[in-house]
Order: structure tokens, then sequence, then C-alpha cells
């Protein structure tokens, strides 16, 4: 491999905002479940304890100084909290509005009430992998299915605007018709967003057994895009196999025809999370992202948020990763695609590499078709 | 009755300033966010419900270079387009301030 690129010396970090937009807060380190694909926990590199209220409430108020606009609860599981109220109630005095991402197992209409009563909730989202119990219980657990969905019913029928995520593995992907009709059709979602499970987390332990092989990933690929184009934009992803299919074959049709580079492509440009969002463990540690768990910037409550978003190095070297060729990888070496390619989420290139600063060897489209794998072709963009 | 002549900035609205001067109005309450540019910011900066528009124009007057003729109209163009968004109320005349 060619020595890494250094940006180390890159002369002026790019203009960023006052403060970060929103705020991705890790609420607890505990969870109700213990899912075979989690990508919180099972990283050896992070400290899975729980802040006090104060504690959080004291950052909240630095949040609403700082004039964020938006937070985002996750976990763990949120709703294991018996503060999370009181937390909710933070976030709204300090005039930010907030969303919520939960396994929906421990959500029952008095909660769903409050949540509604707030008026500052944009979403809350609920992971539900299967159209019945089986695949779905297969690696959330027994019972978690029908709990997931009486929590849909009762933030619906409380009025919250609930979304829903399907994480795709080896024991769904046959059942995405059904997952898809049970979710648009009967709970008459007006959307829901597809991820794959990746290798972060407990993914890391048994991801073998769980995550999508070549095969795999071409037939979600190809039932995804018909099921966009049916469901008429209704079903959406920013990663995992619809997000690559509709890139990979926008790719794979600007190298057969010889197009100009895309005006995003040959560069690391696959994420721009760094530009308006920061990321807070449940220990209290700043991170980039809730991907790049151990990376840590800072402490909540003794490091200045605006300090640590407008000075921290990492997160300015991180910044700078879109000016990064992916002709500076062997990795990319040779590629035909290299014009067209973002090299995708840093999140799992480090997982993956042990680098954020490179290409994610997940999201390859090279050695996707290297290893088999097709690229369905009429996807609509 | 209400004294339109004094506008007051909702106080659940959020301004988020820039490096540029360039700032985010953001209201929690119903999710709508707007750019307003530094013009704009000093506008918003002087709606506390103790100054008229034409003091408002009268400041900006003081602050930047070249302010237009149609400046007075312009900025109660704006402040209407913020009352409209309910980023903006007027304080009551009779009020008791
Ligand atoms: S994926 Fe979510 S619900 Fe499952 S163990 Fe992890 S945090 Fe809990
Ligand atoms: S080798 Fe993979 S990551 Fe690199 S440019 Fe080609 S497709 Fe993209």
């Amino acid at each position: 491999m060619k020595e890494q690129v250094s940006i180390e010396t890159h002369p002026s970090p790019p203009k960023v905002m006052y403060s970060p937009r929103s705020v991705d807060v890790e609420i607890t380190a505990r969870c109700n479940l213990h899912c075979r694909y989690c990508y919180f926990f099972d990283n050896p590199a992070v400290d899975y304890q729980d802040l006090d209220t104060d504690e959080w409430l004291e950052f909240f108020d630095e949040l609403g100084r700082c004039a964020v606009m938006n937070v985002t609860l996750q976990g763990g599981e949120p709703f294991v909290r018996r503060d999370l109220p009181a937390l909710i109630e933070g976030i709204v005095r300090n005039r930010m509005r907030f969303a919520i991402l939960s396994n929906g197992t421990l959500i029952d209409d008095d909660m769903a009430a409050f949540i509604a009563g707030t008026g500052r909730c944009d979403l809350v989202q609920v992971s539900v992998d299967g159209s019945n119990p089986e695949p779905h219980d297969a690696c959330r657990g027994k019972g978690s299915f029908k709990a997931a969905i009486n929590g849909i019913h009762a933030l619906q029928r409380q009025g919250v605007n609930v979304s829903v995520r399907v994480t795709l593995h080896r024991f769904n992907i046959h059942d995405l018709e059904n997952i898809a009709r049970l979710l648009i059709e009967e709970l008459e979602l007006d959307e829901f967003t597809t991820n794959s499970a990746a290798y972060l987390g407990s993914c890391r332990l048994d991801g073998d057994e769980v995550m999508l092989r070549t095969e795999d990933r071409g037939l979600a690929m190809e039932k995804l895009v018909c099921l966009a184009n049916k469901y008429d934009g209704r079903i959406t992803a920013t990663a995992g196999p619809l997000a690559e299919a509709r890139l990979w074959s926008a790719m794979e049709q600007a190298r057969t025809n010889a197009a100009e580079p895309f005006s995003f492509g040959g560069r690391l440009t696959g994420c721009g999370c760094t530009d308006n969002t920061l990321a807070v463990r449940a220990d209290g540690m700043i991170i980039p992202c809730c991907m790049l768990a151990d990376m840590e910037l800072g402490r909540i409550n003794t490091d200045s948020l605006i300090e640590v978003w407008q000075h921290s190095p990492v997160l300015n070297r991180l910044r700078c990763r879109h000016d990064i060729s992916l002709t500076e990888f062997e990795f990319c070496s040779g590629c035909l695609y290299i014009p067209y390619c973002t090299g995708n989420c840093p999140g799992l290139a480090y997982s993956l590499t042990g680098h954020a600063n490179h290409p994610s060897p997940d999201a390859c489209l090279k050695r996707f078709l290297e290893s088999g794998g097709r690229v369905p072709i009429e996807t609509g963009i | 009755m209400t004294d339109h002549n004094m506008p007051i900035a909702n106080p659940l609205v959020v301004l988020r300033e820039e490096f540029d001067d360039w700032a985010i109005l953001f209201n929690p309450e119903t999710a709508d966010a707007m750019g307003i540019n530094p013009v704009g910011v000093a506008v918003w900066k002087q709606m506390d419900g103790r100054h008229s528009l034409e003091e408002i124009v009268d400041d900006l007057g003081e602050r930047f270079s070249e302010v237009p003729d149609t400046a007075g109209k312009d900025v109660a163009a704006f402040v209407n387009q913020l009352v409209e968004l309910g980023f903006v109320g007027y304080e009551l005349k009779d009020s008791g301030r």
C-alpha cells in the first residue's frame, strides 16, 4: 500500500458553521434487547456508562446557548431511561426540536402522549425487521416484534410522526415484499428507510452469520429497487442495498458511456456529517459521529462544545477528507470507477481498515463485481 | 388594540449567527427556518417591542453604508413576512410597558 495520505498540513481547514446544527446523543448505554447486529454494543474501545439527569440537562443548556436546532436521542434504547421525560423537557426548554431512535418495545400510550404534547418531536424511528415475528425476532429476540408493533400503534394513536428503519440481514431479505406491505399498506406509514447489518459493534462478533453475502446483496438491491418504484419513493435509504443500487447503477452507466466525472466523484466525499453534526456517547465523550465511537474529541460539561466544534484537530482532519483523491490509495489502483466514486462512509472504513480517511471496502463497487455481484440497472434515477 | 409599528421578536425563535454575519432564524415550534443576511440580522436584533419600523430603518443607516431609498419598504416587507411565519408579533400599545 502507498503511504497513507497526510492532511495534517492542509493550509486551512474548511470553514464551518459557528456551532453544529444537530447533535446525536447516545442518551443511554443500556438496552432491553441484545440484537445480533447492533452497531452500538461490543465496541472494546467504548466505556458503556450512563450519565445522570443533571449532567445531560446542563449539556442541553449549553446546546441551547449554542443555538443548536435538533437533538437526536438514541442509545442503547432511550426509553429504558425513567428520566426521559425530564430530559426531553430540557431539550424543549432550550428551544430545540428532537427525534428518537428506538426499538419501540417500551413505548406505551402515556409516553407517546407526552411526546406528542411537547409539539417538538420530528419523529420517533422504530426498528422493524420483518413482516411477522420470525425474521424480526431471529436477531432481536423473542417477543420484540409484537412489542415494536404495539409501540408504533401507541405513537400513531397519539399523533406522533413515526418512521420505521428496516435493517436487512440474511434472515429477512426474502420477506421484503411483505415488510413493505405491512409498513405502507397496513400500518399506513408515509415512508420507511432501509439499511443493512454492517461490520460495526456486535456485528463484528458474528457478522458472517448475519450480514448479507454478495448474492443476498444483489437480491436485496433488485427487490428494493422494484419496491421503491412500486411504492413511489416511499422507501428510502442513505446506506445499504437501496442506496448502493442507485449509486452503483449510476456509476456503472457513467463508466460504460465514458461520461464526465461526477461533481462529487474521485475524492472521499461520501459523508458530510462533520459539517453540521456532532455526537455524544452515553458516558459524555464528544465524538464526530456514532459510527466513530472511539474517536474522542472532548467531554461534555468539561470541554466547550464550540471549542471542540471549531478547533478539534481530529474533526478538522475529517472535514478535509473531501480533498483526498481516490487515486492516492493503492486500494483503488487502476479502478475505472474512480471518477464516479465517493469512497463512502468513513465510519465503516474506520471499522474495517482502522482509517477513517480511506475508502470503505464494504461499499466498493469494484470488489462487489469481482466477487460475482450484479447491479440492477433500471433504478429510476 | 395593537401598535403595528413596534415589532417584537417571538422569544422562542432561535437566531443562529454564522461567521459570515448571515444567520438562520429557526422556530422550534413549527420547524420553520429561514436564512437572513446581515441587514436582516440587524433588523431582527432591533425587534424588541421598543423600536418602531422607522427607528429600525434609521438604525440601519447608522450601521450600513449606502442604504437605499427603498429601505423602509423593504424592512416593512421583511417584517410582514416574519409576522406571517409567526417569528414576530407586535406589542400591545396600552400594555403598560
Ligand atoms: S440494535 Fe438497538 S435495540 Fe438492538 S441491542 Fe442495539 S441498541 Fe438495543
Ligand atoms: S476501488 Fe472501490 S472504492 Fe476505490 S474507486 Fe473503485 S469502486 Fe470506489
